[in-house]
């Protein structure tokens, strides 16, 4: 009972080429959605397109779903499977500059490979902007590091926090998805750009 | 219907299906590394081998011990009382199983202080502040419990309720160890009767 790799006890090639097959699946499916054009995921923030909303939100809820299913019939044992742990101020800075770097950039990191891969300009300035960004992160760690590792929480899980058991944790969080899939069509249909299309 | 609607209804009923389900096993710890360090290395989580005797003489209903050896081991001597949950099962299972009645002390022994060790890491971690462990285990219970003697010429009122203590539970250990499995509830329930009937208290 655990995550494939562990269970099976794959050689190193075999992990790496499954990861690798999974991550060209991800990629092929990014880019057929329309997730390299940097108009589609910009929309998220001006509202005429909330794609990204409706993909990311639907593919968290199916893994949620799955997972939890997976882990109530001894398939998948969930105390296996890492938790992030959370920093809670480095989750806000974080989360600010990812923000800003996503509406500036057009691409989320991901997204923005898959843009670069089929050649894009800006995604590859882009790409070269995130390393440029890793690189001063690592550089700068000594000196950021108070803020990196501030308020450190452990590896919690919200339904933890708030009493919840897993399942009606998700129930919540599956309704939530779904209203707010409905607010977003609704805001796409308010803030209709028909001049923008995913046409170079 | 639009297959959107569709497939939106599908995940909202499969996660009312999942909210009725009884899902307890996936959980984490919820304290910070070095807090949790210091919170078992203090004094306050464990008992000594006296304390212990004491709450089975007086058959403390607020603590009960679990027995993390394995079931052969148990099998031949164990303390009254105790429940046997070998530390491989433990580490697998939901411990909601053994620690969920907070009100109820838990003490954890195993043949030294190992695997009691770790069984209190791990409950306190998850959050279990009702746990607690038995210092030294079983090598520790034996050898000031069983083996106790008194050799010296005049005995403190003190000494003597130490001493008295020490020989009861011994005496109760040594008895259980002696009985087959089947009786051993029984030795329990027998015991309890008697002690009721001395007390000679209102019910």
């Amino acid at each position: 009972m655990a995550p494939l790799s562990s269970l099976y006890e794959f050689p190193e090639w075999l992990n790496m080429l499954t990861a690798f097959l999974i991550g060209t699946g991800f990629g092929f499916a990014l880019e057929q959605a329309g997730f390299s054009s940097s108009r589609k995921l910009a929309g998220m923030f001006y509202g005429y397109d909330a794609t990204v909303l409706k993909v990311f939100f639907t593919a968290a809820i199916v893994a949620l779903i799955g997972s939890q299913f997976l882990g109530f019939f001894g398939v998948l044992n969930l105390n296996q499977v890492y938790v992030n742990e959370f920093y809670v101020t480095a989750s806000i800075v974080g989360g600010v500059i990812m923000g800003a770097g996503f509406i500036m950039g057009g691409f989320c990191p991901g997204t923005g490979i898959c843009a670069m891969s089929i050649g894009k300009i800006d995604a590859i300035v882009f790409v070269a902007g995130g390393f440029a960004g890793a690189f001063l992160f690592t550089e700068t760690y000594p000196m950021i590091e108070g803020l990196a590792t501030a308020q450190y929480r452990g590896p919690v899980k919200i339904n933890e926090v708030l009493g919840l058991s897993p399942g009606v944790f998700t129930l919540i969080l599956v309704v939530a998805a779904v209203g707010m899939f409905w607010l977003a069509e609704r805001a796409e249909k308010r803030f209709a750009r028909p001049d923008i299309t995913n046409d170079l | 219907m639009d297959i959107r609607k569709k497939v939106s209804l599908l995940l909202i009923m499969l996660s009312i299906i999942l909210a009725l389900l009884p899902l307890t096993a996936n959980r984490s710890f919820s304290e910070e590394p070095s807090g949790l360090l210091a919170e078992v290395l203090g004094e306050d989580v464990s008992f000594t081998v006296d304390e212990v005797a004491e709450f089975i003489v007086r058959e403390d209903p607020s603590v009960r011990l679990i027995d993390l050896r394995p079931e052969e081991v148990y099998r031949k001597d164990a303390i009254p009382g105790a429940i046997n949950v070998p530390w491989a099962v433990f580490i697998e299972s939901d411990p909601d199983a053994w620690l969920s009645n907070r009100e109820v002390r838990t003490i954890f022994y195993s043949t030294g202080n190992s695997e009691a060790d770790y069984a209190l890491v791990y409950a306190r971690g998850m959050g279990y502040d009702n746990s607690y462990i038995m210092d030294g285990g079983i090598t520790e219970w034996v050898r000031t419990v069983l083996e106790t003697k008194f050799s010296g010429e005049r005995i403190t009122a003190r000494e003597n309720a130490l001493f008295e203590t020490r020989r009861r539970a011994g005496e109760m250990y040594t008895e259980y160890g002696n009985l087959p499995d089947s009786l051993k509830v029984k030795f329990l329930e027998s015991r309890k009767f008697s002690a009721k009937k001395l007390d000679g208290g209102c019910e």
